[in-house]
């Protein structure tokens, strides 16, 4: 048995709903990936996993044509993407209300991950992300401190992962 | 305390008294026992009935490779577990246990009659015996083997328990935590390698906590253990104990299964019992050790007898005297010591008896100085005792001649055949084995993972040798993450050494043919049995396992396949390893359902994915159905209404004034860029170029093949963007196909496709009144030139949305999509604003039927993978002038062109009855039997007409129109007449309102 306790303030773990943000998901080939990063503000990563931030704004590169874009309620990304469309094409699609993030903290934070996640969380870097599987769920997984999480679960899933992640929640909890 | 029970020895804890029931009886042990070991202190070695003969059995180990000692156990309601190893289970209060396969008791069972007419269960028995009459194999034979079959009572309850699931990465996970484990992790946990150390047993330390005497770097073996375990936790290596690494899968992936709670009073609220853990390790190292072999002679399963290790480890661990009057048959020097412990600990031991003619002067002298008889070159013949053995009777061999015997008083015996070293998880990654003549075992010989073997499951022996092999192992493994280290050794005082020789039956002077010498005792299988297998023609191991059953229970012929092996290959007059060996597999030991199950059980036993709007739903009394991963509305029930007046009320709700329908569960696909027509143009069957931004259209998607794979209504937003619909179960395979075709084939192409299923919740609004009631409510579209198919973006509600004017069931109607996260916010807003209009909310039921009336198909219910365009009536939508779309070449292949492929039609039925979805469609009612079947019904629906409508695929259908088919049922055979599938509104006037 280990020394944890059933108090509330010093739950191993917390799970949070985060309010939505503007998120968009931008499509562009290599050749054109500085020309939409100038114009966004961004200077977009070309490696996997690695994100940039600018003024709030926050760029993951999910593959070598694919970046998720977060930013501050009222951003506008569109009309200075829209402005270099025809010399840089591309496609800048609202998917803002295509996925709910939870942030999820606490000590016990990769225990819970690692409760559903195949991927060996503990080994990525702060400051990165992945797309990767919460048990059968496709999500996005972007680490911001050692215990610090969020998570990008498409709407529909989100009662399974949430289920899911109050049951693990119930066996830190009981400490075994 | 009980006359077995050392006062002060073992790790038990002797001021902790624990007690438990084993068949309603009530007995005390201590805190860290296991069942088994409390049982012995208590003198009760009879914990059985043997499977097929109903012999008496007791413990025959003291781990987990026990085939004899199994047990029913219970904490309460739904949580009874059979052939619970009583080896296995620790102690706990108020623990409920009880003995299996006996009726009316433990040491009196009817059931034992089988052991009398042991003749008749000779190997292959059920197929010898009960071959005719062959009309009483269903009714008699079967039912009561089945009836006598079987090992303990399944639960018949839900199991209340919790089962949890982990991911694990670890550079060096090291299994099993002996001397050799121990040592190997040392080893690993250098250079800040991550390491995991597991044991199955509840203490680490392996055979060291049953060779106290032993000394390691000067310090007695229990001390020493403590002090390295405390060295690798403070190393940060993670040690799990009552943890089996169950199975070993590719890519060094570990199945570990961890028992949380079996063990203890009061498990705490919310704990899981057990967790299974899936481990991919940089490096394996595999320390499992060695199991010790039975001797196989007539009386060997007799309560009492037991392997010497476990009687050392029953001795050291819990301090437990298995008997006071030992006697010891043995091969190998190691029951030797196990002899000298009992005798140090005030057991007198009656005899050794050795097979070999000679053993080492220092095991000779230890057995002269504590007055131990000693018998070399001797077998033992049989054993006597009812529930308990009371006698052992040796005799001298002399070459193959059998000497005399005399009968030696015991209350229980010990033997010894050798070890075998465990290679269970090391066959399951399909390593090579290589026969060791010398020491008749299998031992590893070639990887196929990046693992070790270390110490005795190798094949050493002594703790000096073991430990140098584990630290050696462990430093290999951290070599081969590429870090470096050094490498621990070790001295060892009073060590024990030692080697033996292997036997198939001991040498007998009795009857051979009668002889009752046990080499599986779960299966009950005997030496005899192996050599009739062998006389009736088995040949490989194999074989021989599945005849005799030898190796097929739950323990997995831990203790009998190398017998069986050693036997088969004497009957063969064959080298064992011409005979083989048989695969191991997964898992190590028996592991239950719940920790394969983890968490998927219950309300997460699959993922369904909700719409936003499900939560009305299910406030509002809907009923639901699996649509792929979703669930659905089904039907909206009222008070007292079945699903037929249901949707019968929903459908002419709709037809009459207005429906509300939840499709957000449609796929969509924005397709986006420059070439985004170029792009619809080649991958669906209609032509796009033409179709203005703010029209829709329907789209046809084939596969390579020509058939019919999806379908939808798609928008042209602007001239560089589409919005793609889907059907609910096709949205991430289309996309899929999509993504495929345009990474693969056409990469030149500036398009992109994004999933925006979830991106938009879609409320479907139809009917008459439509439009009348969903104008007030939108802003930003031209009412002049938004005919049916036309899109648009504007608000609805006030809400941003994108605005489809389509219809699915022949009514006025219209798609509202908006931004997910106002989906019920629409919906309670369009259920208000309907309200004059009787706004009726329909389900997906409702939504077939009147898409039936009206001759829409459902892809994959009017389809089935076989269906062309033509097929289905749908060449409209084939671009005739488009140079190239996916399928367009197939559907020019002679058997697509060919006559009499079976096309869709409507049906109506003669007698106005209902037809059933998958009924088989004829031409001639008849005909002999079998009869030419020339389709099936595909859709079959109560209609808001006064009579059922169905569709049906039909051989040639179009050429048919008004001819009659006939269904033949169970009840009858259905008279149907062939008829077009549109039935409702055949010019679309209702459409244009």
């Amino acid at each position: 048995m280990t020394n944890q306790k059933h108090q509330f303030d010093a739950s191993p773990v917390l799970v949070e709903d985060l309010a939505p943000a503007p998120r968009m998901s931008l499509r562009v080939k290599p050749a054109h990936r500085a020309t939409l990063g100038q114009a966004l503000g961004l200077d977009l990563p070309t490696r996997v996993g690695a994100r940039v931030a600018a003024g709030g704004t926050e760029a993951l590169c999910l593959g070598p044509d694919e970046w998720l874009i977060v930013a501050p309620e009222g951003t506008d990304l569109a009309a200075p993407a829209r402005a270099v469309y025809a010399d840089a094409p591309h496609s800048l699609v609202d998917i803002s209300d295509r996925e709910i993030t939870l942030r999820l903290t606490g000590p016990a934070v990769l225990d819970l991950l690692a409760a559903c996640c195949p991927r060996n969380v503990a080994a990525m870097p702060v400051g990165s992300a992945a797309r990767t599987v919460f048990d059968s769920a496709t999500v996005i997984l972007w680490r911001d401190g050692p215990t610090d999480f969020r998570m990008d679960i498409w709407r529909s899933f989100a009662p399974h992962v949430g289920s899911l992640l109050s049951q693990v929640r119930q066996e830190i909890a009981a400490g075994l | 305390m009980s006359r077995y029970r050392i006062p002060g020895k073992g790790r038990v804890d002797h001021s902790a008294p624990v007690s438990f029931t084993f068949d309603g009886k009530t007995y005390r042990g201590l805190r860290g026992d296991s069942v088994a070991s409390a049982l012995l202190a208590n003198g009760v070695h009879l914990m059985g009935r043997s499977f097929k003969y109903h012999r008496p059995r007791g413990a025959v180990s003291a781990g987990s490779e026990e085939p004899n000692a199994l047990i029913g156990t219970s904490r309460g309601a739904g949580r009874f577990e059979p052939n619970t190893r009583a080896t296995v289970q620790e102690l706990r209060a108020g623990l409920v246990t009880e003995s299996q396969n006996k009726w009316p008791n433990l040491s009196f069972d009817v059931g034992a009659i089988n052991d009398r007419a042991y003749m008749l269960f000779s190997a292959g028995f059920y197929y010898k015996t009960f071959m005719w009459p062959k009309s009483f194999w269903d009714k008699i034979y079967e039912p009561v083997i089945r009836g006598a079959a079987g090992l303990g009572k399944s639960p018949t309850e839900p199991d209340p328990d919790h089962y949890a699931s982990r991911y694990l990465h670890t550079d060096v996970l090291i299994v099993g935590a002996g001397p050799a484990g121990i040592a190997a992790a040392l080893s690993a946990a250098q250079s800040g390698a991550d390491v995991t150390l597991v044991d199955e047993n509840p203490e680490m330390g392996g055979s060291l906590l049953s060779d106290p005497a032993v000394q390691i770097d000067g310090k007695p073996a229990w001390d020493w253990v403590e002090g390295q375990l405390g060295r690798l936790r403070a190393a940060g290596v993670r040690l799990m104990t009552r943890t089996t690494a169950i199975g070993y899968y590719h890519q060094n992936m570990v199945g570990l299964c961890q028992r949380l709670t079996d063990h203890l009073d009061n498990p705490p609220k919310g704990a899981p019992r057990e967790r299974m853990w899936r481990v991919r390790a940089g490096q394996v190292v595999l320390a499992q050790g060695a199991l010790e072999k039975p001797l196989v002679f007539d009386g060997n399963d007799r309560p009492g007898v037991m392997l010497a290790s476990a009687a050392q480890t029953y001795l050291h661990k819990y301090g437990v005297k298995v008997g006071n009057n030992p006697a010891v048959i043995t091969s190998h020097d190691s029951a030797w010591y196990a002899a000298f412990d009992l005798s140090d600990n005030g057991a007198k031991v009656a005899a050794i008896i050795d097979t070999r003619d000679s053993v080492r002067p220092d095991l000779a002298e230890g057995a002269r100085k504590r007055g131990i008889e000693v018998l070399n070159g001797h077998t033992v013949t049989t054993t006597k005792g009812r529930l308990r053995v009371k006698s052992v009777r040796a005799a001298p061999v002399r070459g193959t001649h059998v000497g005399t015997g005399r009968s030696i008083p015991c209350d229980c015996l010990l033997m010894s055949g050798g070890w075998t070293p465990s290679l269970h998880l090391f066959s399951h990654t399909k390593g090579s084995l290589a026969w060791d003549g010398a020491s008749n075992t299998f031992l590893p010989d070639r990887k196929t993972e990046e693992c070790e073997i270390a110490g005795a499951g190798r094949g050493l022996w002594g703790y000096e040798a073991v430990l140098a092999d584990g630290a050696a192992a462990g430093l290999r493994a951290l070599e081969g993450l590429g870090r470096a280290g050094h490498e621990g050794r070790f001295t060892v005082a009073n060590d024990r050494p030692g080697t033996g020789v292997s036997h198939t039956e001991l040498p007998t002077d009795g009857n051979a043919g009668k002889a009752r010498a046990f080499i599986d005792f779960q299966n009950d299988v005997t030496a005899k049995d192996i050599r009739l297998a062998v006389r009736e023609g088995m040949r490989s191991i194999e074989h021989v396992k599945r005849y005799t059953t030898n190796g097929m229970a739950t323990d997995q012929g831990k203790m009998s396949n190398i017998n069986g092996l050693m036997i088969a290959a004497d009957a063969l007059g064959k080298q064992p390893p011409q005979v083989g060996l048989t695969t191991f597999r997964p898992p190590y030991t028996p592991t239950s359902f719940g920790a394969f199950c983890g968490y998927l059980r219950g309300e997460t036993f699959q993922l369904t994915r909700k719409t936003p709007i499900d939560p009305w739903a299910e406030a509002n009394g809907a009923v639901f159905e699996p649509v792929a991963q979703w669930r659905r509305a089904w039907y909206f029930p009222k008070p007292g209404e079945d699903m037929h007046a249901a949707v019968l009320r929903e459908c002419k709700a709709t037809r009459a004034s207005l429906g509300i329908f939840d499709a957000s569960t449609l796929g969509k696909i924005e397709v986006a860029g420059p070439d985004a027509v170029e792009f619809m143009n080649r991958m669906y069957t209609n032509p796009w170029t033409k179709l203005a931004p703010g029209r829709c259209r329907y789209g046809l998607l084939l596969g390579e093949d020509g058939f019919i794979r999806d379908d939808g209504v798609i928008g042209r937003l602007s001239p560089d963007l589409f919005h793609v619909t889907t059907t609910t179960g096709g949205a991430a395979r289309v996309l899929t196909m999509m993504e495929d075709y345009l990474q693969t084939e056409w990469p030149e192409l500036d398009v992109w496709l994004t999933s925006t299923t979830e991106q938009w919740a879609t409320v479907a609004l139809n009917g008459p009144n439509a439009l009348t009631m969903l104008k007030p409510l939108v802003e930003g579209v031209n009412w002049d030139d938004f005919p049916h198919m036309s899109c648009a973006e504007c608000t609805v509600a006030g809400l941003p949305a994108r605005l489809f004017r389509l219809s699915f069931t022949g009514e006025v109607g219209f798609e509202v999509n908006v931004p997910a996260r106002h989906g019920l916010t629409l919906w309670k807003a369009l259920m208000e604003a309907g309200k004059p209009y009787d706004i009726c909310p329909y389900g997906t039921e409702t939504m077939h039927v009147l898409r039936a009336e009206k001759g829409y198909i459902i892809v994959g219910q009017d389809t089935d993978g076989t269906v062309t365009p033509a097929d289905a009536g749908l060449e409209w939508a084939i671009g005739k002038a488009k140079k190239d779309f996916v399928g367009k070449r197939s559907l020019s292949r002679p058997d697509i062109v060919a006559k009499g492929r079976k096309q869709l039609v409507g049906l109506l039925t003669e007698d106005g009855s209902l037809l059933q979805e998958g009924a088989q469609i004829v031409l001639d009612p008849n005909q002999p039997k079998p009869m030419k079947m020339v389709g099936h019904v595909t859709s079959s629906y109560q209609s808001t007409m006064g009579h059922p409508i169905a569709m049906a695929v039909i051989e040639g259908g179009f050429d048919k129109m008004g001819e009659t088919v006939f269904i033949p049922m169970p009840d009858g055979v259905r008279k149907a007449k062939i008829t077009s599938t549109v039935f409702y509104d055949p010019q679309n006037e209702r459409l244009k309102a």
